[in-house]
């Protein structure tokens, strides 16, 4: 299972299956909308895994 | 602090890392820990401790503590107490390296799942009502007596199907237990009787399951089924499983528990603001397990002959990575040395990191944040009911209070 730290912070763009591993709502990668672009930076520092990253485009 | 310097170990000169002799095992006053580990990562990034009959590499920032969990190939979970690296017991899968180590995770991981825990959570929110209701017109408890391990004992019980009738049994065999952890003769003794009594209990459970049927919510009907490489698992692992599922999440909890409430009766600013905004407690309990994280380190024992972070690192060799110095590490934190009560980019140690990342660690939030909630619900107030110093027991690994006397005012 994940730390569950990204999920239960952006459920708008994040949840978990069974094991509490994380999935990406609506694929991987999704793009970002301007709105939760803050809301992506807590995420992506909120991992101890460090296994979240933002790709600038 | 005493410390020297090394000149020369297994033949290959070591240079500027000084060698120490720190006992973390000693009861300090409440906050000591805290203060050490900073000193300690402030002085340098790694040093030898030495004890009578060995040693370990300590490191104490951020980056190296998360090398050593992200690179579990080189740092074997085989022993993870340094001082003990050869231990006779083997904690299941708390020991256990890949490859084997992910299959009994993926037994055990749904169990523990935040989906299994939201379905648990109004029991547990029950539960937790259930021991706040009585102590509520008393105006006083000592927190730690009357709540923080039987809180936790009686939910974690729920949550495994063993009825709640057993919290008492549950709380002695952890105090007893944990009583004989700094090894202390008289303490060590308990320990093996609560070590042997748990295990008996355990036996009747799964014989239990095996003559009378299987049940719906039942962890021990659930291992029964379970399969290791298609094989059922056999009863020396589970016995094992249960006894580190106990004592992992029981004491740890607890303690947690403990210092987060201690916090909040000295600083009514954070009361006020999650009795105003509750949304956030989840929040301050992942600030609670960063800035009062409980894991003082955590021990690994190196697979291979490498050099790491500067240190030539020998097969066979122990380190322990300082979590509470990384916790509070400014190379890595913003306002490190500050409880920032709905701090978001919040990626602490406080439940470890790499595959063996804690199991109950969804149990154990969930706990906190309930805990928090119904109590500042019917005890927006309270305070301290001592001036003595208060102390907090070392373990070598994990630090908790040993007492926390709270007092509030009844409404009539």
């Amino acid at each position: 299972m994940g730390h569950g730290r990204c999920y239960s912070l952006a459920p708008q763009m994040l949840t978990s299956d069974d094991e509490g591993y994380v999935t990406i709502r609506g694929g991987d990668p999704i793009d970002v909308p301007d709105d939760l672009q803050e809301l992506a930076r807590d995420v992506e520092g909120t991992c101890p895994e460090s296994a979240i990253s933002l790709i600038d485009e | 602090m005493e410390s020297s310097v090394i000149a020369e170990r297994h033949g290959t000169e070591v240079t500027g890392c000084p060698v120490m002799h720190h006992d973390f095992s000693k009861t300090r006053e409440m906050g000591a820990y805290w203060t050490l580990a900073n000193e300690l990562r402030e002085t340098c990034p790694h040093f030898y401790n030495k004890y009578a009959e060995g040693g370990y590499w300590v490191f104490t920032r951020h980056d190296a503590v998360n090398d050593i969990y992200k690179t579990p190939e080189i740092f074997s979970s085989a022993s993870i107490t340094p001082w003990e690296p050869d231990p006779i017991y083997r904690f299941v899968p708390t020991q256990v390296d890949a490859p084997d180590h992910i299959k009994y995770r993926r037994i055990l991981n749904p169990w523990f799942s935040p989906k299994a825990m939201e379905a648990a959570a109004p029991m547990i929110r029950e539960t937790c009502r259930g021991f706040i209701e009585p102590i509520v017109p008393k105006g006083e408890c000592d927190f730690y007596e009357a709540f923080a391990l039987r809180f936790p004992t009686a939910a974690f019980l729920t949550v495994i199907g063993v009825p709640i009738t057993y919290t008492d049994v549950f709380v002695g065999w952890v105090d007893a237990f944990f009583g004989g952890f700094g090894g202390d003769p008289e303490g060590a003794a308990g320990m093996a009787t609560a070590l042997g009594e748990m295990r008996v209990f355990w036996k009747e459970q799964l014989d239990d399951r095996r003559r009378e049927g299987h049940r719906e919510g039942d962890l021990f009907s659930y291992l029964l089924d379970a399969k290791f490489d298609d094989e059922p698992l056999d009863d020396d692992v589970l016995l094992d499983m249960c006894t580190v599922l106990t004592l992992a999440g029981l004491d740890t909890t607890r303690a947690e528990l403990a210092y987060m409430f201690h916090h909040l009766a000295q600083h009514p600013e954070h009361r006020q603001r999650l009795v105003e905004d509750p949304e956030i407690i989840p929040l301050a309990v992942e600030e609670t397990l960063r800035y009062y994280t409980i894991i003082f380190g955590d021990g690994r024992k190196v697979t291979r002959d490498v050099e790491f972070h500067g240190v030539q690192l020998k097969k066979g060799d122990m380190v322990y990575g300082l979590v509470s110095g990384a916790n509070r590490d400014p190379r890595h934190w913003e306002q490190a040395d500050e409880f920032v009560i709905d701090r978001k980019r919040n990626n602490h140690f406080g439940f470890a990191s790499g595959p063996h990342r804690c199991l109950g660690m969804h149990l154990a939030r969930r706990e906190m944040a309930i805990a928090v909630d119904e109590w500042l619900k019917v005890i927006p107030n309270f305070e301290l009911a001592t001036d003595a110093q208060l102390f907090e027991r070392g373990g070598g690994a994990m630090m908790s209070l040993s007492t926390l006397p709270l007092r509030w005012d009844v409404r009539s």
